[in-house]
């Protein structure tokens, strides 16, 4: 996103907008700091300028990344969905891809505020990959992967800074603690926050099996969160 | 797309705040979603719902319910939301939908034992669950706890703490009302989740500090 300085007439309205805090005045008109910009465009849906002085045109690779990963409104070219792209555990009863006897797990990078860069994600992708989880084939992560073995992001996004991105993988659950203290081990060497997310299926007796690991670990838990009320249809064969 | 998950704040205040996500499975069960979609944004517009949107498309605040009614397609791969701020709704939602047996997956966010009892309730034995494990890394980023109680009603992150502290700035000064300024933020959050009933209870809190 760009601002045409001859049409700017400077009333500073779009600034407060920006959730990177990429826009600012200089000489009397709103510039945008290109690097700092995740191209969400939150600044041109605002309706916030009288006078459309937003400069939107499609970015090449890799900065086109930017905007599949930072605004909810463009679908991912990997997946064709939207947001962060993947539908995660939300289908689950029709997919399949969290299974009894598994734990799926998520590191939302730069999520809530700060953003994050892509060389954040690579190092605790890596460092999860060493566990050998398994990536989420249909996240927009895992086809930014050099070898979803490695984790290893590729070298020319790395500097790429986008709003958020998720990875997620799967693992059979007795491998929960050595994920989660890997994570601890991992984040410490970002200069970004991540939320992270644990999802598990409810057995027959309504008991969430990761409750106790969590709380054998010692890791909090919010009080609330999302719940699959178990729907959709068809169901997923060999599911709960 | 997690973004209805990692919602902060206070029991007393989280206990005003379900989302319902209706989603498609792309692949599986998009063809000839268009219809159910619908359905269940008609249901819920009788339980009186704060905030309605599609993430395909946008909130009821910025599109209107009539345009995000007609742009819902035939064979549709989107999440369609309803938010609603007491419990009373939030289970007379759930029991019509249940009832109207759509075949779409449906995602309650919310305080999990609420969450729990209503699926109870209505007799459905829940799938599965996901966990907010909370922020980790480099969290002296973070504006204060406040602030982040209501903008994390967007997950997708459209608003900042600078407009936040706008709004409440305008509140404070009696330039608008909380209710009208939680709207002006809803408009933002292009999916619909947002929550303004919750949101103008936090502003008055913020703008009276």
């Amino acid at each position: 996103m760009k601002i045409d300085r001859d049409i700017c007439n400077s009333c500073e309205e779009c600034v407060q907008y920006c959730p990177m805090g990429a826009i600012s005045m200089k000489d009397d008109v709103a510039v945008i700091d290109q690097d700092e910009c995740v191209e969400c465009g939150i600044c041109l849906r605002s309706g916030a300028c009288s006078v459309d002085a937003f400069i939107d045109e499609k970015a090449p690779w890799p900065r086109q990344l930017r905007a599949e990963f930072s605004n909810p409104t463009v679908p991912h070219h990997s997946t064709g969905l939207a947001g962060r792209g993947t539908e995660e555990v939300k289908t689950n009863e029709v997919t399949g891809r969290l299974k009894p006897g598994w734990l799926a797990f998520a590191v939302e990078f730069g999520r809530p505020v700060t953003g994050t860069r892509f060389r954040d994600v690579d190092t605790v992708a890596q460092a999860l990959a060493k566990l050998g989880v398994t990536f989420e084939p249909a996240n927009p992560v895992t086809f930014l992967m050099e070898d979803v073995k490695t984790g290893k992001i590729r070298k020319d996004i790395l500097n790429e800074k986008v709003l958020s991105a998720i990875i997620e993988c799967v693992f059979p659950r007795e491998k929960g603690p050595a994920v989660l203290k890997a994570l601890q081990e991992a984040v410490k060497k970002i200069d970004t926050v991540c939320s992270v997310d644990l999802a598990d299926l409810v057995q027959p007796d309504e008991t969430v099996p990761a409750e106790k690991m969590l709380n054998e670990l010692g890791i909090s838990y919010r009080i609330n969160g999302k719940t699959n009320i178990g729907l959709g249809r068809p169901k997923f064969k060999g599911g709960n | 797309m997690t973004h209805t998950l990692h919602r902060s704040g206070t029991r007393e205040s989280l206990s005003g705040d379900f989302v319902f996500l209706y989603m498609s499975s792309k692949g599986i069960n998009t063809a000839d979603s268009g219809p159910k979609f619908k359905k269940f944004l008609e249901i819920a517009q009788r339980h009186n719902p704060v905030n309605m949107g599609d993430a395909s498309y946008g909130n009821q605040f910025a599109k209107g319910l009539d345009n995000i009614m007609g742009n819902i397609k035939k064979d549709y791969m989107t999440a369609v939301h309803a938010v609603f701020d007491n419990e009373k709704d939030a289970a007379a939602m759930l029991k019509d939908v249940k009832e109207a047996d759509l075949g779409l997956s449906l995602v309650i966010s919310g305080i999990f034992d609420r969450v729990k009892g209503l699926c109870q309730k209505n007799g459905i034995h829940r799938h599965a669950v996901t966990y907010s494990l909370g922020i980790w890394g480099k969290t002296n980023k973070l504006p204060p706890e406040k602030v982040l109680d209501v903008i994390t009603m967007c997950g997708h992150g459209m608003i900042s703490a600078a407009r936040l502290n706008s709004v409440a700035e305008d509140v404070r000064a009696g330039r608008k009302s909380a209710e009208d300024a939680a709207k002006e933020l809803a408009r933002q959050c292009d999916c619909g989740v947002f929550n303004p009933s919750r949101a103008a209870k936090l502003l008055t809190a913020l703008a009276n500090k």
